[in-house]
């Protein structure tokens, strides 16, 4: 094989450190994001756990009001971007070439580049606890909190920093796969025979192509404003805090659609397989999928009802996010009828999907009570707004992974997780999660506000707070029982067969787990649900040919060093100059071999 | 086969030649000329701007179309391309429509006095409250 | 031909295109949201100036013209490249490469030159928010092309190796063109919305 001149050759090491550092294997990129993801989903809990701490009581002296600004602020930032993206693109990576019936994604190095970039960035962003403080804004970053005058330290410029280097390594990701999901399927798989999870996976894909260069844009006028004296969004210079909050919000609107669509994707696969009838209504699910999608680009300003905005956006955003509700409802009610009339296989990842339905209807149901501006700011800013996300983004988002974590371990590892440890562990998160965001409702009520510190013990609060405490660490004792089972599990002999569940989608038709090539024989498919129809039709599987000549790209260093040249790139902006210029020198150097280097 | 496949590549590209992409480029030459008379031909505001974002959507048409290949290509690459830059388009306009028509904006555009003075045009905003 | 066809039978495209192509076109529609949130920035900053100089205070259009005339030779020598590169024509298509490559220089040279103008009359990032939002949005559009330029170079020093750039050489030049006419009809938005309307 011809060496690109000048640059590295590429590794052909099989030692486990270096085939993990150089893979552009699909699956291992994808375990990594698991792994790095549910690492960060620890460290956000943790942080949550301070935060309850330190609220259990009123005048609680846990933390000081600083760490406290700083704890709220890197939990939604460590679990938005650290935990709950990286554990949807965890699964979209491993399962999107196999439930497609494909070898690999469409740019594998791409692939293994997105991940160590984000990688860096994460690092980076976790890392300014140590450097001086972490950003301490929200994460939603307001003009002028976000300003020099009132952040004087370092934690806005990790945040920014940080969020251009995640921004990047996303757009990257969802280029990748929406062009493996458009042109790389197997015969016979047309689009409305895609699996929900990959119709759910594309759309997130497309929102974040579209609302990443947005929030890009406003993170280098923050950007310039603390660094290059712009003045964006400084209201005394004529600038316009307004302005950061409706190009945050372009982007941060359809996110909140990034975070719920993988989870009602893997939902949508996990409950046709143990009510063992096919998905009520696919095309209303998938067309609702695409509905929320674009409705989601229409209502940004429905976090903004308390700035002042006209009459008229008032109402047109108002209605757009009540209609928003509609394309949802819709799908409730398609995993409701998948439901009805099923031969019901109650396991834990079936529970976890079920819980999904009932807890995400409850925050979406709150979600529609702050569309009507009068009703948004009386809860603006309050706890009925933490209550409210928390039950789509714990009581959705997670717990739609969790469901997807037990649904797939033994695609995964070829091992089941085991079933006793994984109720109670179910039980523990459900009771928990309850018992923690629902009185927020009633805080909300009572006149509590978002962020504040410590609270008086005269206002109302006391009780509920406690209880909410109580309830974050029943969580925690779920997440310990789950990691029990998780290193028991990995101990055990791999047990599970190709296809355990018996279910209907073509990443059940390898083995468990799947070669590194996916497939021996590329499958074709014949129906919606392809597993099923060759079972009730009797087409055996291919036979396996007796010598495979399967090409597989190679592994390569160059994802790892442009992703490590981006880190320094960030470190340069935050640190010195000349740290830049050597990111930049290692990126240049490192596309000019990744291009000359052979990928036959 | 092999003639086959050597067709197919061919007809891939454009059937557009050297000669015809001069005349391309004669044609958007000669529109930005236009464009170029129209904002000095002295016309109401209302009259040229019209016609300067229709001249300028014809030349970015011209060129995506014919220079991007798009017409030759997969209807496919029309509607991601035509997706983003419609929602582009979408945003930008709604964006421009919440803050031209905000009642609050007390600083309008030509209200500050001429260079020579600017010195004085600083003193005259220091302070001033701006609502925005 | 067939044999090495069936060997990449893996990669059938469903959608009948080529994954590169396919690729840009989509990063080129993230591109429009990039550019239609800096132009809005500049929109909206429009008026909300507090102290000159404004656009009429410095604008020079038949500098920017001649710019932007620049430009546009350069997207037909651009086009010229990929031209040569389909059919066979090496010799064309280096040295439309090599036009174009010069021509985006000479675009970034009048840029440079504008930028330094406009400091020495008294614009810079914090004098105005005219000032914030011309030198973000220009200043970003300048980088493209830089990027444009240094990508193109690859591609002329990358076709006079041994191999050249291989039996792909259509699809790659093709691709670098999408990504340099796509500069280029953002300044055709740029130069109309900023520079001619006032």
């Amino acid at each position: 094989m011809a060496t690109a001149a000048g640059t590295l050759s590429q590794p052909y090491e099989e030692s486990s450190v270096w085939s993990w550092l150089t893979t552009v294997d699909h699956k291992k990129i994808g375990t990594m994001y698991g792994i790095s993801g549910f690492v960060f989903f620890l460290i956000g809990g943790f942080e949550a756990l301070m935060i309850r701490t330190q609220l259990a009581v009123p005048n609680g002296t846990v933390v000081d009001a600083d760490r406290f600004n700083q704890l709220f602020t890197m939990h939604a930032l460590t679990m938005i971007f650290l935990a709950i993206m990286p554990l949807g693109a965890a699964f979209f990576n491993y399962f999107l070439p196999l439930m497609i019936g494909a070898r690999d994604v469409a740019f594998p190095r791409l692939n293994a580049l997105s991940y160590w970039t984000f990688l860096g960035g994460a690092l980076l962003l976790t890392s300014s606890f140590i450097f001086g403080g972490a950003p301490d804004g929200g994460w939603f970053a307001y003009a002028p909190l976000s300003s020099e005058e009132f952040s004087p330290g370092t934690g806005l410029d990790f945040y920014v920093v940080g969020l251009l280097i995640l921004g990047t390594s996303s757009l990257m990701a969802s280029l990748n796969f929406a062009v493996t999901v458009i042109n790389m399927r197997a015969p016979g798989l047309s689009m409305m025979r895609l699996p929900v999870f990959i119709w759910m996976m594309l759309v997130v894909n497309f929102l974040l192509i579209l609302s990443l260069p947005v929030i890009t844009v406003a993170l280098i006028q923050l950007l310039f404003d603390r660094n290059f004296t712009t003045n964006f969004f400084t209201a005394s210079e004529g600038g316009d805090p307004i302005l950061w909050q409706h190009l945050f919000w372009v982007f941060a609107h359809p996110e909140v659609y990034v975070l719920i669509l993988p989870s009602m994707g893997i939902v949508s696969e996990v409950l046709p397989v143990f009510a063992r009838k096919p998905l009520f209504g696919y095309s209303a699910v998938v067309f609702a999928g695409v509905a929320i999608a674009v409705l989601g680009f229409a209502v940004w300003s429905h976090h903004m009802f308390t700035t002042g905005l006209d009459t008229v956006p008032q109402v047109v955003f108002s209605a757009s996010t009540m209609a928003i509700a509609v394309p949802t409802g819709i799908k409730i009610f398609n995993w409701l009828g998948t439901l009805y009339g099923g031969n019901l296989h109650f396991n834990t990842a079936m529970y976890f999907a079920v819980a999904f339905i009932a807890l995400f209807t409850i925050g979406g149901l709150s979600g529609v009570m702050h569309a009507s501006p009068p009703v948004d700011s009386q809860q603006q800013d309050s706890y009925f707004i933490v209550a409210h996300i928390h039950y789509v983004l714990f009581g959705g988002a997670i717990v739609g992974i969790f469901a997807g974590i037990y649904y797939w371990f033994p695609k995964m590892t070829g091992r089941f997780l085991d079933e006793t440890q994984g109720k109670l562990s179910f039980w523990l998160l459900f009771a928990g999660m309850n018992i923690t965001f629902f009185p927020m409702h009633f805080l909300g009520l009572a006149g509590m506000p978002r962020r504040i510190y410590t609270y008086d013990s005269d206002l109302g609060w006391d009780t509920w707070n406690l209880v909410a405490t109580i309830g974050s660490y029943t969580i925690a004792l779920g997440v310990l029982v789950f990691l029990v089972n998780f290193f028991q599990t990995m101990r055990k002999e791999p047990t599970a067969g190709d296809n355990p569940w018996d279910a209907a989608t073509l990443e059940w038709a390898t083995s468990s787990p799947p070669p590194e090539h996916d497939f021996d024989v590329i499958p074709v498919v014949r129906d919606r649900d392809p597993l099923w129809y060759d079972r009730d039709h009797a087409i055996a599987k291919p036979e396996r040919p007796a010598e495979l000549h399967i090409h597989l790209p190679p592994p390569s260093y160059f994802p790892l060093l442009i992703g490590g040249g981006m880190l320094l790139l960030g470190v340069g902006v935050l640190s010195h100059l000349a740290v830049t210029a050597l990111g930049v020198a290692i990126i240049v150097y490192s596309v000019w071999g990744w291009a000359l280097e052979p990928t036959d | 086969m092999a003639s086959n496949a050597h067709a197919a590549e061919e007809s891939h590209g454009s059937p557009l030649g050297p000669k015809q992409y001069i005349q391309i480029t004669i044609g958007l030459g000669i529109i930005t000329a236009v464009e170029l008379a129209v904002s000095y031909a002295g016309l109401a505001t209302a009259v040229f701007v019209p016609i300067l974002i229709i001249l300028s959507g014809v030349k970015f048409a011209v060129v995506v179309a014919l220079f991007m290949h798009l017409r030759f290509e997969s209807r496919l690459f029309t509607q991601m391309f035509l997706f983003g830059l419609v929602l582009a388009s979408a945003i930008l306009i709604s964006l421009l429509a919440v803050f031209w028509n905000d009642p609050s904006d007390a600083l309008g555009g030509g209200e500050l006095p001429p260079l020579e003075g600017h010195g004085a045009a600083h003193q005259l905003f220091l302070g001033a409250p701006d609502q925005l | 031909m067939a044999a090495s066809e069936a060997a990449h039978g893996e990669h059938h495209a469903s959608a009948g295109v080529d994954n590169r192509l396919l690729l840009m076109w989509i990063f080129l529609a993230s591109e429009c949201l990039f550019f239609g949130s800096l132009i809005s920035t500049y929109l909206i900053f429009k008026g909300e100036s507090l102290v000159r100089p404004l656009p009429d205070d410095l604008f020079d259009i038949p500098l920017t013209s001649t710019s932007t005339f620049v430009l546009l030779i350069s997207s037909f020598t651009m086009v010229l490249a990929v031209h040569g590169a389909q059919h066979a024509l090496p010799k064309m298509m280096k040295l439309s490469l090599l036009a174009t490559i010069l021509l985006g220089l000479v675009f970034l040279g009048f840029q440079v030159y504008e930028f330094r103008t406009f400091g020495q009359e008294g614009l810079n990032l914090s004098t105005n928010q005219f000032g914030a939002s011309f030198f973000v949005l220009t200043g970003f559009h300048g980088t493209h092309v830089g990027v444009g330029v240094l990508y193109l170079s690859s591609m002329l020093f990358g076709s006079m190796r041994r191999n050249g750039l291989g039996k792909d050489v259509g699809t790659h030049l093709e691709i670098a063109g999408l990504y340099w006419h796509f500069v280029d009809i953002v300044w055709i938005v740029i130069f109309t919305v900023i520079y001619l309307i006032p």
